[in-house]
């Protein structure tokens, strides 16, 4: 990884990263060390290595812990209540995301799915001018 | 080497305010100083912790802070870590007094975090999240800490009612606080009886909202004695930091091993063992953080930290006989952010001094601080303090 390829559209940038979710890839920085990194990042906090490499990943899961948001922040205010998780992908890296399932619905150990859609008016309101088309991540139930 | 010393301390009223920052920031100082010389006699550089700028929309708190102290060209700093930004300016102030670099440093903490409304507290500690996957999704400071509890009552043999239980210990130690912001007890009904604020934390569980400034002065032990005797002070023998993953989901979820590793390296600093801790202040922005912490700072087996409220005769064979959270803790005390981490330090001043009345615990001579900052460890800040 040189600095001349640090580019908007490499997924070991944010822009990068978003691209390839909009396109329906999940793309994460492989470590020589096994360490899976989600989003792509050229250093691992696993070993402090530097060798990754980018790879696909399956968008499968399970719930490894769940909540649901009653308080919402305010831009999310009419969306509450709501559920999220944090998922344990297939390949053992974990993200947190919402849930398009109630909280009653939901269990640690069920499997998930990662979608993506485009942000809604309202996201777009809050989002940041470099955001505007970065796709919002949602955990689905299989 | 002789280890610094806090000499002096003061704190304003915890809680909702008509006080801004700096006023709060003067009551405190008026406290600290009320048998002092003036500051500008004595300090000779301020760091202010202070999580977010956009409750006062002002940053720059270094110079307002030292101008409102009287102090003019000495160096002075914000610093910020989100809830452990106290606790960083205790140890910057200790390591310069440590290092020699000054004999005399005011430690700060100031946050009016009433200021924006529940709104503008929830949306300013969202700041400390991941903004690429985590702010974009909506969640909060509760929801994460509910992602950590949920996790660890699915792993461990523990309930709501053991949160619960801490929730009524920190209470009724604030009730014998008077810089607490709650000064009433509560009963495990009413804890469990509150509502879901994220399953399975209820309000009761959560530390509140609320204003306040703090401010200790560190100094040299020559410095201390020219102001005061030398029974009024105490030494932090250790000191010790880990930023962990920004992103809670990356770390380990259910031992806060950043928190481990800032703990263990006070420890080693003052040359001290956890089972040498009488009291300790940890970050119980929610009951569930006690838990972790007690089993962080190696006063409790691994799943067994949720017992912090039985007496040590009560708990797991494993359990050292520290009191925990003696103040009423970030839960019943108060949490004003940028604030918390130096009325950790104001609590083991009184203990190791005996000035904590009815929270007093006898024979108290050391003291573990554990003032954390984003979600629980993604930075851990901890001190030992002793006679
Ligand atoms: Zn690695």
């Amino acid at each position: 990884m040189t600095p001349e390829e640090l580019t908007p559209d490499s997924p070991f940038t944010l822009p990068g990263f978003f691209d390839a979710l909009s396109d329906g890839r999940l793309v994460a920085a492989v470590c020589s060390c096994g360490e899976v990194l989600v989003p792509p990042r050229t250093a691992c906090y696993a070993c402090g290595g530097r060798d990754l490499e980018l790879e696909d990943q399956p968008r499968t899961g399970e719930i490894y812990s769940y909540t649901e948001v009653r308080t919402a922040p305010p831009a999310f205010e009419d969306d509450a209540p709501y559920t999220v998780a944090v998922v344990e992908l297939d390949s053992g890296a974990r993200l947190l995301g919402r849930v398009d399932a109630d909280y009653d619905a939901v269990a640690i150990g069920d499997d998930v799915e990662l979608r993506v859609r485009d942000p809604t008016e309202a996201e777009r309101e809050i989002a940041l001018s470099h955001e505007q088309d970065w796709p919002i991540h949602v955990f689905e139930t299989v | 080497m002789t280890d610094p010393v806090i000499v002096s301390v003061g704190s304003s009223p915890v809680g909702r305010s008509e006080l801004t920052g700096r006023d709060l920031f003067s009551v405190a100082l008026g406290e600290a100083f009320e048998d002092l010389p003036a500051p500008a006699e004595v300090v000779e550089a301020l760091y202010v912790g202070n999580q977010s700028e956009t409750y006062e929309h002002q940053i720059m708190q270094g110079t307002l802070m030292a101008e409102w102290a009287g102090l003019r060209n000495v160096p002075a700093e914000r610093v910020e870590g989100c809830a452990a930004a106290g606790a960083l300016a205790l140890k910057h102030a200790v390591e310069d007094v440590r290092r020699g670099t000054h004999d005399a440093v005011l430690a700060c903490g100031v946050e009016k975090m009433t200021a924006g409304g529940t709104g503008g507290a929830t949306d300013a500690l969202s700041a400390a999240f991941d903004r690429a996957l985590e702010q974009r999704s909506g969640v909060t400071a509760p929801s994460q800490y509910a992602l950590l509890a949920q996790r660890y009552l699915h792993e461990y043999e523990a309930t709501e009612e053991d949160l619960a239980r801490i929730a009524v210990k920190n209470h009724a130690n604030a009730a014998s606080n008077p810089r607490a912001q709650f000064q009433s007890a509560v009963d495990v009904d009413t804890v469990l009886g509150s509502d879901y604020v994220a399953p399975p934390l209820k309000l009761f569980d959560c530390a509140p909202v609320g204003d306040a400034a703090a401010t200790v002065l560190v100094a040299t032990p020559d410095v201390a004695d020219d102001l005061r005797s030398s029974d009024d002070r105490v030494r932090v023998t250790g000191a010790g930091s880990a930023a962990n993953n920004l992103s809670v989901a990356e770390r380990n979820m259910t031992f806060p091993e950043g928190a481990n590793v800032a703990a263990e390296r006070a420890y080693d600093q003052a040359g001290i063992d956890p089972v040498d801790v009488d009291v300790a202040e940890v970050h119980d922005a929610f009951t569930i953080c006690e838990a972790l912490l007690a089993e962080a700072a190696g006063f409790a087996p691994r799943g067994r930290g949720v017992e912090s409220a039985l007496t040590p005769t009560e708990r797991s064979a494993g359990w050292t006989d520290v009191r925990m959270s003696t103040s009423g803790g970030l839960k019943a005390r108060g949490h004003p952010i940028g604030a918390t981490g130096i009325l950790q330090a104001i609590e083991a001043y009184e203990q190791l001094t005996g000035q904590a009345g009815d929270r007093q615990v006898d024979g108290a001579d050391t003291a573990l601080l554990m003032n954390e900052g984003g979600v629980a460890d993604a930075v851990t800040v901890s001190h030992v303090v002793e006679t």
